[in-house]
């Protein structure tokens, strides 16, 4: 826990160097809107000099950087899918994320942990085998590629799924909630229709969520459910699980609560990886999908040279994960009774 | 005299059964069949480009005469991709770029996390902390993001994305060293090197390194599929600016806008990524199984 | 009830030419070469050998506890009667080639199986105490695991004891005790009032040396009147006449308290049997963790779960080996005092002698998968008979000066044994009929047997 501050820092220092690699230009074009000209350009760079201190050595630099960074001051993005604050983009385009990634999430951990557990259960019998060489296949497939498949199963050919963006503009359109691709008030629109009773722009904002987060979480899921067979089969030749048979707990037991439960410890120290995993992949299955969400901004931002968008999505990602793994080791602390802090 | 020769033949079976373990798990010899195609695909594009029948080995050929997808036909084993580009031709020059694109990642990485990860591990204390310390930052990055930083920063071209997933790549490295060196640490031939006055630099390159040099083979051997992956990835969401390179992710994404009308111009090229990936895993698979004792024996 | 079972003569455990192989990659490992053994009824039958010469395998054999890639050759272990080990040994002789998946189906169903026996009947203590125990869970619930599955009707009945028993009970109780003690009077007035599962409560406070007199009247006194709710009262009154424990995922809301109230009352009979082997502070340590206690303590846990049901037989494997000297005496102590104190028989698994000869009744001494000797324990400490058993007694370190003699030679590789005798490599004596065939037990003595030509056989 008492590394999370020190990790913060080196985010930040990363992002920072990343800024300064050829001088202060980068660091400018964080926070200049390449439409000034002429002498308001001017007097921007010289205010953001007298902000940032730019005369002044590196590190004497970083402190008023990391200061404007605390502030809230992330720079200007200005990319075809917004321009404008880093923050207020971020506002916009994060919840579409959060959905995705959460759903993504429930969708790993209800299949993966059983799947795990079954396949190491029935080792070397043929749904183990089916189950390993379908995880292995998906841990194999670049995520778009999955993305695309299930674009040419549900979207081509069966036509049940709609392939991209969050809802079918029609639905929203004149909506008084709804204005500019931006749903009130939590911009999630599958949650705000909820809200606003509107269960047919519901329907549809859930339809467009499936095949992203389905995607997304295959990918991962593959991982996960190899990972928790190979704890689970070294768990089950512990002897607390046969001194559990021992004592004539039926089987079923001896496997869910004194086997799994242990083998789940090694998954949720690794579920930080799992979690970098699936922010990784919302960039690529956002842009799959045209799915307004961090994703595809850093991908627009990249794609037009943004600095704002590439440094403030690397900043938030950065913080994210390690907001996760603080969460994390809090939960390992609850789970096994032999770490307190 | 005696001795020498039975600790030989000890050598020589311990050398069968591996074998004998990598090739009853058919998986992994299959692996390796897909991976020596690829190998020898990369080998014979980069040195030997005249065998082929190719004006531009090292380009794709589009034909603007005709640029929509074709679908698969005896003239286009695979069909065309936009902007008419035979997949066939293009999916073998581009395994050249893939294959050599990811070894160059990952045994540059490699060597330089195995190194820092050891000597770490070795000096312990504040040097160790800190290597940590800077893994755990790196790895607070989803490595994608990272390496579109990184991209910015050095200017996207094909040795930038290289450069960036090294540098996002070997801290990885650096922890798996570290935990394998950790084990090592402690096998009682290397406290008697110890005690037998060997100099630390000596013990660590001598005894340690070695004995940690096969698990972390058969992570690089898995690692080489997770890199195409990272790699055909980046090319996909557009990191490398330059059409025309014949990348399998950017093969891929040529064909996304077709996606509806020819699904093939996306699904045959990510085959082969895929089946790369596959491979290495099923080969790093059975590599596993050989050098891990318990693997090893148990049936 | 210990009349019963002096008089049932048959022997709890018989193993019948018992042959266990492991299949590995390395190839077939046998571990167990036509095992014959008898456990009976009442005695402490220690088990002793090299590690390495199957005396574990063993151990887990007889309670079912064996990894997927071990096969049952041949022969069988009988279990109170019954042949758990059966559907093993007919897929060995039915398979053409031995698949470790299939053999695993057919463990699932001996576990199934024998779960009912294991814990209840026999149970087992294992060697690594810093290992057996689950991490994740308090040792209250790891011993009262053994009760909840094997005797929730005991638990219900002391539940139902104290909410049934009025204050006006606790007092003629302690008034009971205090003129004749826990004799026929007491029981007999527990039977009237339907409150018999008060009584392993209050005699274990009864008996406790450390508390004052009155602190215990008190303890007693507070044993009534403990209301349950009466959705749960029904249920237990069921568990308590059935002994079993119903269905609780069909039951959404009472299921939980009542499998509560049984969990609880489980801990709470935890600790009591936790006191009554002198454990300190027994309601404190059931809700500890593993990691909190030593390795002595742990063992001592492990060895309460595996006697909390009153097995009729106990196998103790290695139970002092990974402990320091002293608390392995202090181990030793408790084995004697849990034979005195709960009459039940023990097979005590070690490779070391001087352990062996302080507990045993009869030793068998095994050899690369074989009983060599088997005998009363004076019989094998005062006229060894296998060379492998004397050459044993000679390695015995002792306090007086004897030259110690360290056994030549190895533990035959068991990928490919010897043809006959196991021991003939390194035996002193050996002749030529020990190469070929391989010796049974010959009578030697008043139920001692040797599995040695020197002893019978065709001598030649």
């Amino acid at each position: 826990m008492l590394l999370f501050i020190p990790t913060l820092i080196g985010l930040t220092v990363i992002v920072f160097t990343l800024l300064h690699i050829g001088g202060t230009t980068k660091l400018l074009a964080m926070y200049l809107s390449p439409r000034l000209t002429g002498a308001a350009r001017a007097h921007v760079i010289a205010e953001l000099d007298a902000k940032f201190h730019l005369n002044q050595p590196v590190y004497v630099q970083y402190f008023y950087w990391l200061i404007q960074i605390l502030e809230g001051n992330w720079g200007i993005t200005n990319t075809p899918l917004y321009s404008g604050p880093v923050t207020q983009a971020i506002e916009i385009f994060f919840p579409n994320t959060l959905i995705l990634t959460i759903f993504a999430a429930i969708i790993i951990w209800l299949v993966s942990i059983p799947l795990g557990v079954h396949t190491a259960v029935n080792r070397d019998k043929p749904s183990d085998n089916t189950i390993r060489v379908a995880s292995l296949t998906f841990y194999a497939m670049p995520w778009y590629l999955i993305g695309v498949v299930l674009i040419i199963i549900f979207a081509v050919y069966f036509r049940v799924l709609p392939i991209a963006g969050t809802v079918n503009p029609s639905l929203v359109s004149g909506l008084p909630w709804y204005h500019n691709g931006i749903s009130y008030p939590t911009h999630i629109l599958l949650i705000d229709a909820l809200l606003h009773g509107d269960f047919g722009v519901a329907w549809n904002a859930f339809l467009h969520l499936i095949m992203p987060s389905v995607t997304l979480s295959l990918g991962v899921m593959a991982a996960l459910i190899r990972l928790m067979r190979g704890t689970m089969l070294e768990t089950m030749d512990q002897d607390f699980v046969n001194f559990a048979r021992a004592k004539g707990v039926p089987e079923k037991v001896v496997i869910n609560l004194h086997a799994k439960n242990n083998a789940l410890l090694p998954v949720v120290t690794n579920f930080g990886y799992l979690v970098a995993g699936l922010l990784g992949g919302v960039v690529v299955i956002e842009d799959v999908f045209s799915y307004p969400g961090i994703g595809m901004w850093l991908t627009s931002a990249m794609l037009n040279n943004d600095m704002g968008g590439i440094m403030g999505g690397t900043l938030l990602f950065g913080l994210i994960l390690v907001t996760t793994s603080l969460f994390l080791d809090i939960l390992y602390a609850k789970i096994d009774p032999r770490i307190r802090y | 005299m005696s001795a020498q020769k039975t600790a030989k033949e000890a050598r020589y079976r311990e050398l069968k059964l591996s074998m004998e373990v990598f090739f009853s798990n058919k998986s992994a010899v299959a692996g390796l069949i897909i991976f020596l195609f690829y190998f020898f695909d990369a080998i014979i594009l980069q040195f030997f480009p005249q065998v082929m029948p190719f004006k531009h080995p090292y380009s794709l050929t589009p034909n603007y005469v005709n640029p929509i997808p074709l679908p698969p036909s005896k003239k286009f084993p695979f069909g065309t991709t936009y902007p008419g580009v035979n997949l066939l031709t293009a999916i073998i020059k581009s395994i050249r770029l893939d294959f050599w694109l990811s070894l160059a990642v990952v045994v540059p990485g490699a060597f330089l996390g195995v190194i820092i990860g050891i000597v770490a591990t070795y000096f312990g204390g504040l040097v160790d902390e800190v290597l940590m310390r800077i893994t755990d930052i790196v790895f607070s990055i989803p490595y994608l993001v990272l390496a579109i930083a990184i991209g910015y920063v050095l200017g996207r071209t094909l040795n930038s994305m290289m450069i960036a997933l090294i540098l996002v790549w070997w801290p990885l490295y650096a922890r798996y060293a570290r935990s394998i060196t950790l084990e090592v640490k402690e096998i009682t031939f290397i406290e008697a090197a110890r005690a037998a006055g060997s100099s630390k630099m000596k013990i660590m390159f001598r005894h340690i390194l070695p004995n940690s040099l096969p698990p972390v083979f058969v992570q690089m051997s898995l690692d080489l599929g997770t890199i195409m992956l990272a790699i055909s990835a980046l090319a996909f969401i557009g990191f490398l600016p330059a059409a025309n390179l014949p990348e399998l992710g950017y093969l891929t994404s040529l064909g996304y806008n077709y996606v509806e009308t020819a699904p093939w111009a996306m699904i045959i090229p990510g085959m082969f990524i895929v089946l790369f990936a596959l491979a290495v895993n099923l080969m790093g698979d059975g590599f596993r199984d050989v050098i891990d004792p318990r693997r090893r024996s148990a049936l | 009830m210990m009349e019963n079972r002096k008089h049932d003569s048959s022997p709890i455990v018989k193993i019948e030419n018992l042959h266990l192989h492991y299949y590995t990659r390395r190839g077939v490992y046998k571990a167990l070469n036509g095992v014959n053994l008898e456990i009976r009824r009442g005695e402490v039958l220690g088990v002793a050998g090299e590690s390495g010469c199957g005396k574990s395998t063993l151990g887990r054999a007889i309670m079912g506890i064996i990894p997927r890639n071990a096969a049952i050759v041949e022969g069988k272990i009988i279990v109170d009667g019954v042949d758990y080990l059966k559907p093993l040994r007919e897929y060995f002789k039915r398979a053409k080639k031995f698949k470790p998946t299939k053999n695993q189906d057919l463990l699932k169903k001996v576990n199934e199986e024998m779960s009912k026996v294991r814990g209840q009947k026999i149970s087992m203590v294992f060697q690594e105490p810093m290992t057996t125990l689950n991490p994740l869970l308090t040792v209250g619930y790891q011993i009262s695991e053994a009760l909840f599955y094997h005797n929730p009707g005991l638990l219900a009945s002391r539940r139902l004891a104290r909410a049934r028993a009025t204050k006006e009970d606790t007092k003629n109780i302690v008034k009971i005790l205090k003129e004749e003690g826990e004799g026929e009077r007491f029981r007999q007035y527990l039977k009237n009032r339907n409150i018999m599962g008060l009584e392993d409560q209050i005699i274990s406070i009864w008996r406790r040396r450390e508390l004052h007199d009155l602190k215990k009247e008190q303890m007693i006194l507070d044993l009534c009147c403990e209301p349950i709710s009466s959705m749960a009262r029904g249920y237990l009154e069921q568990i308590e006449k059935t002994n079993l424990l119903p269905k609780f995922s069909k039951l959404p809301i009472v299921g939980r308290i009542v499998k509560r109230e049984i969990l609880k009352e489980a801990y709470k009979k935890s600790a009591e049997f936790l006191g009554l082997l002198g454990i300190p502070d027994p309601d404190k340590v059931v809700y500890m963790y593993p990691h909190e206690l030593s390795g002595g303590q742990r063992q001592r846990i492990v060895i309460t779960t595996a006697m909390i049901n009153n097995p009729n037989l106990v196998i103790l494997d290695e139970p002092t080996s990974a402990l320091d000297v002293t608390i392995q005496a202090q181990i030793l102590e408790l084995v004697k005092e849990l034979k005195e104190k709960i009459n039940s028989t023990y097979m005590f698994i070690s490779h070391d002698l001087s352990v062996l000869s302080e507990v045993s009744d009869r030793i068998a001494i095994m050899y690369a998968g074989q009983i060599v000797e088997i005998g009363p324990r004076s019989a094998i400490f005062n006229s060894p008979k296998h060379p492998y058993t004397q050459m044993l007694m000679e390695a015995i370190p002792t306090i007086e000066a004897h030259e110690l003699k360290a056994i030549k030679g190895e533990v035959p590789d068991m990928r490919n044994p010897p043809k006959g005798c196991m021991f003939y490599p390194r035996c002193p004596y050996a002749m030529p009929i020990c190469k070929e065939k391989r010796p049974q037990l010959f009578k030697v003595g008043e139920d001692h047997y040797v599995a040695c030509y020197l002893y019978g056989g065709e001598k030649k």
